[in-house]
């Protein structure tokens, strides 16, 4: 993924157009790693949902960047979708980390009874 | 990973020597390369190398872009990402090792379950064998209480038969016999009359088949009931001669019950002579009635020896 938007952008550059069309594929991961992020709760999460909030307001700003013809429209998109991908990674973390906690009382509960 | 570790040394190393005191590295590149050496280090390296390469691919372009550019926001773009990567890496890691927990705690919990229903299982088999011996220890002493039932149902039928024959016995012997409830205990009188001839002790024919039915009152009553036989006679004649003659006659009677089954350590014999009249022996009916032989069946209080 990293390559083709490095690809795009070396095209960009050379190209040296002042209009930037951001491939719908990028716009479309992007637009769905976000989506995944709040799926998987990252809103209920703080340090995720700084970083869901950071990769809306740079899929945002990617945009307007793009639409004015800025360049570095898709290194933007790059940096919401790296947001959006540490935003699900932060939420599932907590997520599994209340399993592991739950996992090991439960086992101490068992060992427990079995003693009693 | 080494190898990246040695590149990405080269690639700082040449930032510094061709950048010198050009250009100082913007913040975000700076926080990415330690974070990148932090990362290196610790579980990112080794439980998400992939994640760990792919920051370190971003980080490198981070790098090339100072080296070839300097500041740019280019560089801080990449190294935003490569920041973002490299705490995705660790965040990764530091899940994956709580997943490993999970599957460990989950292995373990089953160990311990398993254990537990073996442990439970003996329990419970040890638990059914006590319950089938206190089971046959149950079953041995309803068998035994059954059988004392049956025991005490025996000798209460025995008691009531026994009962019903003497009362049968007692009655026929009241045809034959005067039967009086004293202090002394129950006294059966037969008289001297229907027993002996006049100064006799011989026992006569017709006084046999009477004492049968005296003897099979006597054997009907309570084995630890004692009895004696009083001879008895009238004042007639001196008591050097009735006295004698009333033992005698006690004895002939308690003889004949011995050999007809009345138990012979339980009935005694006595001679009363005249000593005890019923009535005065002004006249020869009285005299009658005093000459007599008396059984006294004496009740279980005066029969202990």
């Amino acid at each position: 993924m990293m390559k083709e938007l490095m690809m795009s952008l070396a095209v960009l550059g050379l190209a040296g157009c002042t209009a930037v069309q951001i491939p719908a594929d990028r716009l479309q991961q992007s637009e769905a790693s976000i989506r995944g992020a709040e799926e998987v709760g990252a809103s209920g999460v703080p340090a995720a949902r700084l970083h869901l909030q950071l990769a809306k307001d740079q899929t945002d700003t990617a945009k307007k960047m793009a639409a004015a013809g800025e360049q570095r429209a898709l290194l933007v998109l790059a940096r919401a979708e790296s947001d959006a991908e540490l935003a699900i990674g932060l939420a599932r973390e907590v997520s599994v980390h209340a399993d592991a906690v739950r996992a090991t009382e439960d086992l101490k509960a068992v060992r427990d009874r079995g003693t009693n | 990973m080494k190898t990246q570790i040695t590149s990405l040394l080269a690639t700082v190393a040449f930032a510094g020597l061709m950048g010198g005191c050009a250009t100082t590295a913007p913040t975000e590149l700076v926080e990415a390369r330690t974070a990148y050496t932090a990362s290196n280090n610790g579980l990112a390296a080794k439980l998400t190398p992939t994640e760990l390469h792919d920051a370190w691919i971003v980080l490198s372009k981070a790098n090339k872009e100072f080296d070839e550019h300097g500041d740019t926001t280019a560089c801080r773009d990449y190294a935003y990402i490569a920041n973002n990567k490299l705490q995705l890496a660790d965040v990764k890691a530091r899940t994956e090792l709580d997943r490993q927990k999970i599957a460990e705690a989950v292995k373990a919990g089953v160990t311990v379950r398993d254990n537990q229903v073996k442990t439970t299982r003996a329990a419970l088999s040890s638990t059914r064998e006590q319950l089938k011996e206190e089971r046959r220890d149950s079953n041995a002493k309803t068998a035994e209480i059954e059988k004392t039932a049956e025991q005490l149902e025996a000798e209460k039928q025995a008691r009531l038969s026994a009962e019903a024959k003497l009362a049968g016995a007692m009655k026929d012997l009241a045809t034959i016999a005067a039967i009086k409830e004293e202090a002394r205990g129950l006294v059966i009188t037969l008289s001297g009359s229907i027993l002996f001839a006049s100064n006799k002790f011989a026992l006569l024919n017709t006084a046999m088949t009477k004492l049968d039915q005296v003897a099979e009152a006597l054997k009907a009553q309570d084995s630890d009931r004692r009895m004696v036989v009083e001879g008895h006679t009238d004042s007639q004649g001196s008591d050097r001669i009735n006295q004698p003659l009333s033992l005698n006659r006690a004895n002939a009677v308690r003889d004949y019950l011995v050999a007809h089954g009345v138990d012979n350590d339980k009935i005694t014999a006595v001679g009363m002579g005249s000593s005890r009249p019923l009535l005065d022996n002004k006249n020869a009916e009285n005299r009658a009635n005093n000459r007599r032989v008396e059984i006294i069946i004496q009740p279980s209080h005066l029969s202990v020896r």
